[in-house]
C-alpha cells in the first residue's frame, strides 16, 4: 500500500490561499475551523516563505499518542483519521500536534470545544465511503473515489504534493536538482522523522 | 507579531453579526448543515421562487449523490485574465462539486484562492435576486417588465432633454466577447462613444503604449512561453497574488532554465519572495529606472544592434534621452543603487530569451503610457520582441479584459480598434447591415459621432463640472453600468457628488455593488441581477490572447439574466418608451436582427460569428464557436509550452484558444499567433511582423522593416499593409476570384485587409506569404504622443519638492471632453508634502478581486481577508506609535479624506511607503454604510475604499488614473 | 522523570517562543528604503535551527485565529512526553504509592482508636456551613479526580473493558462533569479558606507535633489547637493546590484566551501534575478522616465529635472551646441561680 504524505515546495508557494478555499469548498467546512492554512515565515524580508499546512498525516501520530479517547485510526495509506463519535474534544491533540492541524468548533457556554475537525487526507471518516452521513461529519472522499487530496491538485503553482510519499520525494529532489538548490521538505523530519535528502 | 487576540474577537463579532450562520461559534459542522438547509428553505420562503429556481439556488448545498450520475461542464474562471478552466460537477441544476482540470494547459488543474472557490459565486447567498429600485431612500422589489419601462422611459427621457451624449453606458471586463461586443454596439445604436470598462483603470495605458510601438495593444507572448525565458523582469507587477496561477509557469521556467527572476517594484511581494533579485524603487519612477538601465546597455554595448537596424525606428532619439541617466542621477531619483541597476541591466540584456512583465503598476500613472513605452523600447533594444520566451508579457487584469478591449468597450475606437473615423462606422455599418446614415442620425451630430467619448475615471466630473467646460451638449444625466465596482475609481468623495447629480442610475450586476450605497441617492436608481458568466454561455479571451468558450454550468440563478437578454429586452423596453414619447429612433429590430433568439434572448454563438465576420484588424475572424468548442473539448491535446495542438488530433498544429491575430474565416484553419511579430514562422503558422500604422516613411526615413521579413514572405523587406491599390501596383489583384472581386467592387471597390468583408486582400496577401498588416519597424519615437520619447515627470503628490522644477508633470490641457488639470494641481505637492509625508500606493490581495463586491461576498474568500488594512513600515509605525493590527486613520490631501482601517506594521513596504489593498468598500470616511444595502445583499465582509484617499492625476494619452502614487498621513485611531 | 518535566516547563514557560527581533530601521530618502536582497538563504536551515532549540516556527496569516500562526511546534513532542510518560509516573505513583502506604500503614498501625474510649459526651466541631463547604469541595474533587484520571488512565484500563463507544460516553459525560463540578469546586475552595484560615496559620506548636509525627506512630498526643499541622498541610494543599488546579483548569476550559500554545501546555502540565498530588494527598486524608481513625469522620458527618477524640487530638482547642463556653454558661447560671 503507499504511505499517503504531503510536501509543502516552499519555492514554490505563493500563498495564493487555493489550498485553503478548495479545501472549504470541497468539504463545507465553516467559518473558523481551518483545516489547511498558510502561513508566511520572514513576511517582507529577505528569506520570506510560504508553507501550506495541514495535518501532515504522522508517521506515529503525536495526535493518537495523547487521545484520551483512542479515536483515531489510521489507513492503510498511512492516513491519520478520527472517529467523531468517539472524539470528546478535550483538546489535547492540539497540544500534541506540532502543525496546529487539530480545529475545534465553539459549542456550548464558555469556549468549550465541539468534537474535533482536522484534514482528512480527503479520505472521509469510518463510514461507508461517500454516504451522505460521511460527508456531513468529515466532508468529500476523494481517495475513495481513486483521487488525490484537493487542495495539493488545485494548488496553483503545483507547490503542494500529496501522494505516495515515494513519488513525491521523487518529484521534489528533480526540482531541487533542477533548481540546484532546495528549501526544504517542511515538517517532514517532524512528521515523518526523515529528511528529504537530495 | 500578531493581530492581538481581543481585536480579533471584536473583528469576529462585528462579522458575526453580519452573517451569523457563517461562524463556527455555537455551531458544530452538523448544526452548521442544518442551519444551511434552513436558510434554503427561507429563500423558498420568499414566495414566488419555484422550487427549481430553490434548487438551482444552491439552498441543497453541496452535497453530490454519488448513486446518480454527475455531469461535468467546463467554463472560464471569472477573476483574472490568466483563464484557468473550471471544471462544474452538476446534478439535477445545482453546482454541487468542483474538480481539477488537468486537461488545460493554462492552469493544468489549478487554482487561486478565487478560481477555488468560484462554486460559491453561484450559490451565493448574497447575490441580487430580483430587480430592486430605491423609493425614498428604500429599496423596493420591482418585476423585470417594470424594470425594464421604467429605465427605459427615464433613457428616454433625458435623450430627449440632453441628448443621447448625456447617457454614460459602463460595461464590463466580467462580460464575454459576445456581451462585450453587444453593449458596445448597443453605446453606438443609442448614438453615443461614453461607453466605457475596466480597462480604462487597468491597462488603457499598456492598449496606448505599445500599440504606439509596434501595431497592437496587447500581451506579445503568454505565460506558457514564459517557461522558455532565461530572464523575467516583473516591474510593477505581483502575479503572485494577482495572478496567482501564472506563478506556475514562471517559477517552473526559473526552475528549468536556471532562470533570473528580477522583481522591481517599491513593495516586497509575494512575488519578490521568490526573486533571484530585487529592486526597490521609489514608486513613480519606472522611466528613471528604464533610462538608468539602458544608460548602462548603451555604454556598454549590450544592446542588440542588427535587430535596432531592422525593426526598430528612432532609438537614436533614445539614446539621447538616455544618456542624462546616469547612474548617480537614476540613484538620486529612484533610490537604486547604479551597481545593482548595472548588473540587472547587464542580465536582462546579455542573458536572453528574457522577457517583461508588467502589470498596474507601471499603467496606473499620469505617465502611464510613457512608462509601457520605455518598457517597450527596453525591450526592442535588446532585441527581446517577437521570439520564444521574450516579449512584453502583459498580464491583464479581468477575466475577460482582453476581450473587452478588443471589442471596443472604449470611448476611442469601434470594435477591434478601427477607431471613430467614418470609415471605421462604414465598415461595422455593412457588418451590421445599416446604413451609415442610419447609425449617424443616431447621434446628436456627425462631429460626436468621431468625437471619444468620456472616460469612466471622469464619469463624475462630467457630471458635475460646468457646462461649458465640458464639450457635448449637456452634462452625464444617466449612467448605465454593467457589471463594474464603484470603488475602483479614484477621488471616491468627488464620485459621490457625481452619482447624486445623476437624474438616473442603474447597477447591472450580480451584487449590488458600491454604486448602490456610495451615494445619498433616495430614487430613480435600479438594481438589475445579472447572473455570472458561469450561468451563461460565451467566449472569453485570456490575456495571451487565447480564446475559450464557456459552457452555461446552471441556469441563471434567483431572476437573474444573461446579459445577453438585458440589453435585447432593454432595447425593446426603449422601442416602447420611443414611441410613447413620440420619438422616431427605434432600437430591438435594427440592432438585433442579424442574431439568432432562443428563449427570448440573441444566443452567443450567433453573436459571435457576427464577431468573426467584422473583426478582420485583429484577426478576430478564425475563431468560430464550433473551432473555440473544439478546443475546449481537446485541452489535452496542446502543447505545454508552445500551445501547439500535437499532430494527429483534431487540433493539430493549432495553438490553444487561437490567439489573434486568427486571420481568414474558420474554413481557412489559420492556427492563431501565439507569439505576436514572430518572424520565425509563416504567417499562415502563426508568424507576423512589426505592424506599421503610422505611414511609410518619416523625414525620409522608412518606417518599413529593413532586411527582416517573416518566414515564407516573398517579399523579402518591409512592406506597407495590403489594400486593393497595394494588390494592384503588385500585380496580384487578378488573384482575387470572382466572388471576392464582385463585393469589393459592389461595395465602392477600394478596400483594405481589415475592411474588405470579402477576405480576399487578406487571403491574396497570405497566399505570397505577406503578413496583411504590412511589414513595419517598431517606434522607439511615438511622435503622435505627448511625450515622443519617454521622459521622467514626477507623480501629480510628490514628497521629492526638490525634483519638480526639473521633472514637472505636463502642463494643464484638454481632452476627452474635459479639462486635464497637470502643473496646477501638482503646484500643491509644495503646501501638502509636509503634512502628508508617506506614499500611499495602492494594490491586489490574493483573496479579492477589482471592486471585491463579488469576493467579499464569498464566504470562503471573506473568511481570509476580514479586514481593510494598510501597510506600513515599522519605522514609520514607530514613530506614530503604532501596533501591528491596531486601527488607524489613513488620510489623504484631497477632499479631507480620511479612511479608518487596521495597521499591518511589515516590512513589505520601505521606509515613507504605505500600500493599501483597493477592493474593499462599505465603510466610507469612518461610517458603515451596510445597512444601505437591499437587505440580504450586503458583502460579508466591508472596509473602507483606498480611492476614497486617492487624488487627482489622469494620463495624458488615456485618462488613467493615477492609483499608485499619492500622499498620505497615518495616525493611531 | 524530573529531567523531562523540565525541559518541557521551560518550553512551556515561554523560553521556546519565536518573537521576531523588531526591525532596524534607517530610512535614507523618503521612499527609498533598503533592498532586502535576497541571499543564500535556506528555509530549511532556518527550521532547523528552530527545530535544534525546540522553538517554535510562527508567522503572519491572515484569518483572527492566532493560533494558526504558529507553523510547527515541536514542544507539542514534549508535552506529548509529558502526558503520557511523566503523568502516568507521576499519578501511578502518587495514586498507588499513597494507596500503599495507607495499605501498610493499615497493616501495622490499624485503626487508631480513641485511647480513652468514648466519652459519650460530644462538642460541636464543624457547624453546618463548615460542614457543607467541606462536602461540597470533597464531594467535586472526587468526581473531579476520577474523570481527571480516566482522560490520563482510562484508555488503558477501562476502554479496554467496556469498548470505545461506552467508554466514550462516559468520558464525554465525564468532561461536561468535570468542567461544570470545577465551579462548586472552586466556590469550596474559596469557602473553606475564608472558614478556616485563622485557624490553619502555621504556628510553634505545629513544630511539635511534626517531631512527634502526630503520634501517628506510637500513643503518644502532641497538643494541638483546633487544626493540628497534618490538618493543617491537608488545608494548605487543598488551598495551594486547589488554586492552582482550578486556575489552570480555567485556562483549559477557555482555551486560548488568556495564553497561546505554550501557555496551554503549561497550563495542562500544572494542572495534571498538581491534581496527581492532590489525589494521592487526599487518599491519605481519606483514609485518616474515615476508616484510619476512630471518631474522626465524626467531625464531618454530623459535626459532633466525642470529648475524649477531641481532647486527644485537639487539646488546646478543647481548652479553647471549654474556656468559651463557661464565659458564655457562667453568666447565664447565675441569672438562673438567681430566680
Amino acid at each position: 500500500m503507499a504511505r499517503m504524505k504531503f510536501l509543502c515546495d516552499s519555492d514554490r508557494c505563493i500563498e495564493c490561499n487555493a489550498c485553503v478555499t478548495a479545501c472549504k469548498n470541497e468539504h463545507e467546512v465553516p467559518w473558523g475551523i481551518n483545516r489547511r492554512r498558510v502561513v508566511t515565515i520572514n513576511d517582507g524580508k529577505a528569506g520570506e516563505r510560504s508553507i501550506s499546512m495541514a495535518c501532515m498525516h504522522c508517521t506515529d501520530a503525536p495526535c493518537a499518542a495523547v487521545c484520551p479517547t483512542s479515536c483515531f485510526y489510521t489507513t492503510a495509506d498511512a492516513i491519520v483519521l478520527h472517529d467523531k463519535d468517539t472524539c470528546i474534544g478535550c483538546g489535547y491533540c492540539f497540544y500534541a500536534c506540532p502543525f496546529g492541524a487539530p480545529q475545534y468548533p465553539r459549542v456550548g457556554n464558555f469556549g468549550t470545544r465541539g468534537k474535533m475537525d482536522k484534514c482528512t487526507y480527503c479520505a472521509g471518516g469510518p463510514q461507508a465511503d461517500n454516504v451522505a452521513a460521511e460527508y456531513t461529519q468529515y466532508g468529500a472522499n476523494r481517495i475513495a473515489e481513486g483521487k488525490l487530496p484537493i487542495c495539493a491538485e488545485m494548488c496553483s503553482t503545483k507547490a503542494l504534493l500529496a501522494g505516495d510519499g515515494e513519488m513525491i520525494a521523487t518529484i521534489y529532489r528533480e526540482r531541487v536538482q533542477k533548481r540546484g538548490y532546495g528549501a526544504g521538505a517542511w515538517g517532514w523530519r517532524t512528521a515523518y522523522k526523515e529528511t528529504l535528502s537530495v | 507579531m500578531l493581530i492581538k487576540r481581543s481585536e480579533g474577537k471584536a473583528a469576529k463579532q462585528r462579522l458575526a453579526q453580519a452573517y451569523a450562520g457563517l461562524s463556527s461559534g455555537g455551531l458544530d459542522r452538523r448544526a452548521f448543515l442544518r442551519q444551511a438547509g434552513f436558510a434554503g428553505a427561507g429563500l423558498a420562503a420568499l414566495g414566488t421562487l419555484a422550487p427549481s429556481r430553490v434548487q438551482a439556488s444552491g439552498a441543497a448545498t453541496g452535497v453530490a449523490d454519488h448513486s446518480r450520475p454527475i455531469q461535468r461542464i467546463k467554463n472560464i474562471c471569472t477573476h483574472c485574465s490568466v483563464g484557468c478552466t473550471v471544471t462544474a460537477e452538476v446534478q439535477n441544476g445545482v453546482w454541487v462539486g468542483q474538480e481539477p482540470t488537468w486537461a488545460s494547459p493554462i492552469n493544468r488543474g489549478t487554482h487561486c484562492a478565487k478560481g477555488a472557490a468560484v462554486r460559491e459565486l453561484v450559490h451565493g447567498d448574497r447575490r441580487l435576486k430580483y430587480p430592486m429600485k430605491l423609493v425614498g431612500g428604500q429599496w423596493q422589489r420591482i418585476s423585470w417588465d417594470v424594470a425594464y419601462a421604467e429605465i427605459a422611459e427615464k433613457l428616454m427621457k433625458v435623450r430627449a432633454e440632453s441628448g443621447p451624449d448625456s447617457v454614460f453606458w459602463l460595461g464590463s471586463a466580467k462580460f464575454s466577447n459576445e456581451g462585450a461586443y453587444l453593449y458596445r454596439k448597443f453605446a453606438a445604436f443609442w448614438g453615443t462613444n461614453n461607453v466605457d470598462h475596466q480597462a480604462r483603470i487597468c491597462h488603457s495605458t499598456t492598449v496606448a503604449g505599445v500599440a504606439n510601438t509596434w501595431g497592437y495593444g496587447a500581451q506579445t507572448n503568454s505565460y506558457n512561453d514564459i517557461r522558455n525565458s532565461k530572464t523575467m523582469i516583473i516591474m510593477g507587477g505581483n502575479p503572485a497574488e494577482a495572478h496567482p496561477v501564472s506563478l506556475q509557469h514562471l517559477l517552473s521556467g526559473k526552475e528549468r532554465n536556471r532562470a533570473n527572476m528580477i522583481v522591481i517594484d517599491p513593495r516586497f511581494t509575494r512575488t519578490a519572495a521568490h526573486a533571484t533579485e530585487y529592486v526597490r524603487i521609489r514608486p513613480g519612477t519606472d522611466i528613471p529606472v528604464i533610462w538608468g538601465m539602458l544608460h548602462h546597455i548603451f555604454a556598454n554595448g549590450w544592446e542588440d544592434k542588427e535587430f535596432i537596424r531592422q525593426r526598430v525606428y528612432g532609438m537614436d532619439e533614445i539614446r539621447a534621452e538616455v544618456a542624462k541617466w546616469t547612474p548617480a542621477e537614476v540613484e538620486r531619483v529612484t533610490g537604486v543603487p547604479g551597481e545593482q541597476l548595472k548588473k540587472v541591466a547587464q542580465t536582462f540584456a546579455t542573458e536572453k530569451p528574457a522577457t517583461l512583465i508588467w502589470c498596474m503598476g507601471a499603467t496606473q500613472k499620469t505617465v502611464g503610457t510613457a512608462n509601457v513605452r520605455a518598457f517597450s523600447i527596453l525591450l526592442l533594444a535588446t532585441g527581446n520582441v517577437g521570439a520564444d520566451g521574450t516579449g512584453a508579457n502583459i498580464f491583464r487584469g479581468h477575466c475577460n479584459v482582453q476581450g473587452a478591449t478588443d471589442f471596443g468597450l472604449d470611448v476611442g475606437t469601434l470594435p477591434a480598434y478601427y477607431g471613430l473615423e467614418e470609415g471605421a462606422w462604414r465598415h461595422w455599418g455593412r457588418v451590421w447591415g445599416v446604413p451609415f446614415e442610419n447609425l449617424r442620425d443616431r447621434f446628436e451630430n456627425v462631429q460626436m459621432m468621431g468625437a471619444p467619448g468620456i472616460p469612466t475615471t471622469r464619469y463624475f466630473d462630467a457630471a458635475t463640472l460646468p457646462k461649458d467646460q465640458i464639450q457635448q451638449r449637456d452634462r452625464l444625466k444617466a449612467m448605465m453600468v454593467f457589471g463594474h465596482g464603484g470603488n475602483t475609481v479614484t477621488r471616491m468623495p468627488e464620485a459621490v457628488k457625481g452619482l447624486e447629480a445623476m437624474e438616473l442610475l442603474v447597477v447591472a450586476d450580480p451584487h449590488p455593488t458600491t454604486f448602490a450605497v456610495l451615494s445619498g441617492r433616495r430614487d430613480n436608481t435600479y438594481l438589475l441581477p445579472i447572473c455570472t458568466q458561469f450561468e451563461c454561455d460565451g467566449s472569453r479571451t485570456a490575456s495571451n490572447r487565447s480564446v475559450q468558450w464557456g459552457h452555461k454550468i446552471v441556469n441563471p440563478i434567483f431572476e437573474s439574466k444573461t446579459d445577453y437578454e438585458v440589453m435585447y429586452r432593454l432595447a425593446g423596453a426603449l422601442d416602447a418608451a420611443a414611441e410613447k414619447s413620440g420619438q422616431a429612433i427605434r432600437f430591438q429590430q435594427d440592432m438585433f436582427k442579424p442574431y439568432e433568439i432562443k428563449d427570448g434572448a440573441p444566443t452567443a454563438e450567433s453573436i459571435l460569428r457576427e464577431i468573426n465576420r467584422g473583426s478582420l484588424s485583429t484577426g478576430y475572424t478564425g475563431q468560430s464557436p464550433e473551432r473555440l468548442k473544439l478546443h475546449m473539448e481537446h485541452q489535452d491535446k496542446f502543447d505545454l509550452v508552445t500551445l501547439r495542438g500535437r499532430e494527429g488530433t483534431p487540433v493539430a498544429n493549432e495553438f490553444y484558444g487561437m490567439p489573434w491575430p486568427c486571420w481568414g474565416p474558420a474554413e481557412w484553419k489559420h492556427p492563431g499567433s501565439h507569439i505576436l511579430y514572430n518572424t520565425n514562422l509563416h504567417v499562415k503558422d502563426g508568424g507576423g511582423t512589426f505592424r506599421p500604422r503610422f505611414g511609410t516613411e518619416r523625414n525620409g526615413v522608412t518606417l518599413l522593416a529593413e532586411g527582416s521579413w517573416s518566414k515564407g514572405s516573398e517579399i523579402q523587406d518591409g512592406y506597407p499593409e495590403f489594400t486593393t491599390a497595394v494588390l494592384k501596383r503588385l500585380g496580384w489583384y487578378d488573384e482575387l476570384t470572382a466572388e471576392e472581386k464582385a463585393w469589393i467592387e459592389g461595395n465602392g471597390g477600394t478596400f483594405s485587409w481589415a475592411t474588405d468583408l470579402s477576405f480576399g486582400v487578406m487571403r491574396v496577401a497570405m497566399g505570397h506569404g505577406c503578413v496583411p498588416y504590412g511589414n513595419g519597424k517598431a517606434r522607439a519615437v511615438a511622435w503622435n504622443l505627448p511625450d515622443p520619447v519617454p521622459v521622467h515627470r514626477e507623480p501629480i503628490y510628490t514628497p521629492r519638492l526638490d525634483l519638480l522644477a526639473q521633472y514637472p508633470t505636463l502642463p494643464d490641457r484638454r481632452g476627452f471632453r474635459l479639462p486635464h488639470l497637470g502643473q496646477s494641481v501638482q503646484a500643491r505637492s509644495n503646501q501638502v508634502a509636509r503634512d502628508f509625508p508617506i506614499i500611499l500606493t495602492s494594490g491586489r490581495l490574493v483573496e479579492y478581486e477589482g471592486g471585491g463586491e463579488e469576493t467579499r461576498s464569498n464566504k470562503w474568500l471573506a473568511e481570509l481577508q476580514q479586514d481593510m488594512f494598510v501597510e506600513i513600515n515599522p519605522g514609520d509605525a514607530a514613530e506614530r506609535n503604532i501596533r501591528d493590527g491596531q486601527w488607524v486613520w489613513v488620510s489623504g490631501p484631497e477632499n479631507n479624506a480620511r479612511t479608518r482601517v487596521k495597521a499591518l506594521v511589515t516590512e513589505r513596504v520601505g521606509k515613507g511607503v504605505a500600500f493599501m489593498p483597493f477592493h474593499f468598500a462599505g465603510w466610507f470616511m469612518g461610517t458603515d454604510q451596510r445597512s444601505k444595502y437591499p437587505q440580504g445583499t450586503d458583502p460579508i465582509v466591508l472596509g473602507e475604499s483606498v480611492n476614497a484617499v486617492t487624488t487627482y492625476g489622469y494620463d495624458p494619452v488615456t485618462f488613467m488614473q493615477e492609483t499608485k502614487v499619492t500622499l498620505c498621513q497615518i495616525r493611531a485611531a | 522523570m524530573i529531567a523531562r518535566i523540565l525541559p518541557a516547563l521551560a518550553l512551556a514557560l515561554g523560553l521556546g517562543f519565536t518573537t521576531p527581533a523588531p526591525a532596524q530601521i534607517g530610512g535614507p530618502v523618503t521612499g527609498i528604503p533598503t533592498n532586502p536582497a535576497p541571499s543564500g538563504f535556506s528555509a530549511e536551515e532556518l527550521e532547523l535551527q528552530k527545530a535544534l532549540q525546540g522553538g517554535r516556527i510562527g508567522g503572519r496569516i491572515s484569518i483572527p485565529d492566532a493560533q494558526a500562526a504558529s507553523l510547527v511546534q515541536p514542544a507539542g513532542r514534549d508535552w506529548r512526553a509529558f502526558h503520557n510518560v511523566t503523568l502516568s509516573w507521576i499519578g501511578g505513583i502518587a495514586v498507588l504509592g499513597m494507596l500503599a502506604i495507607i495499605g501498610m500503614f493499615y497493616a501495622t498501625r490499624g485503626r487508631i482508636a480513641i485511647d480513652s474510649g468514648r466519652s459519650g459526651r460530644t462538642i460541636q466541631r464543624f457547624n453546618l456551613l463548615e460542614r457543607s463547604a467541606h462536602w461540597m469541595t470533597a464531594g467535586s474533587f472526587v468526581v473531579l479526580a476520577l474523570t481527571g484520571l480516566n482522560l490520563t488512565f482510562g484508555r488503558w484500563l477501562i476502554l479496554p473493558i467496556i469498548g470505545p463507544d461506552a467508554f466514550a460516553t462516559i468520558t464525554l459525560w465525564g468532561k461536561f462533569a468535570h468542567n461544570y463540578l470545577s465551579f462548586p469546586f472552586t466556590l469550596g475552595i474559596v469557602l473553606l479558606f475564608l472558614l478556616w484560615v485563622k485557624d490553619n496559620i502555621p504556628n510553634g506548636r505545629d513544630v511539635g507535633w511534626l517531631k512527634a509525627a502526630g503520634g501517628l506512630f506510637g500513643h503518644s498526643h502532641p497538643p494541638a489547637g483546633r487544626f493540628n499541622a497534618g490538618q493543617k498541610m491537608v488545608f494548605w494543599i487543598t488551598v495551594i493546590g486547589g488554586t492552582l488546579v482550578a486556575i489552570s483548569g480555567y485556562v483549559l476550559i477557555f482555551p486560548f484566551w488568556a495564553t497561546d500554545i505554550a501557555g496551554q501546555q503549561l497550563a495542562h502540565i500544572v494542572h495534571g501534575v498538581i491534581s496527581v498530588l492532590m489525589i494521592g494527598a487526599m487518599l491519605g486524608h481519606i483514609y485518616i478522616g474515615s476508616v484510619g481513625m476512630e471518631g474522626a469522620f465524626d467531625a464531618m458527618g454530623s459535626g459532633q465529635v466525642d470529648l475524649n477524640w477531641a481532647k486527644e487530638h485537639h487539646s488546646l482547642w478543647v481548652e479553647d472551646e471549654m474556656k468559651k463556653a463557661r464565659e458564655t454558661i457562667a453568666p447565664n447560671a447565675k441569672v438562673a441561680g438567681a430566680d
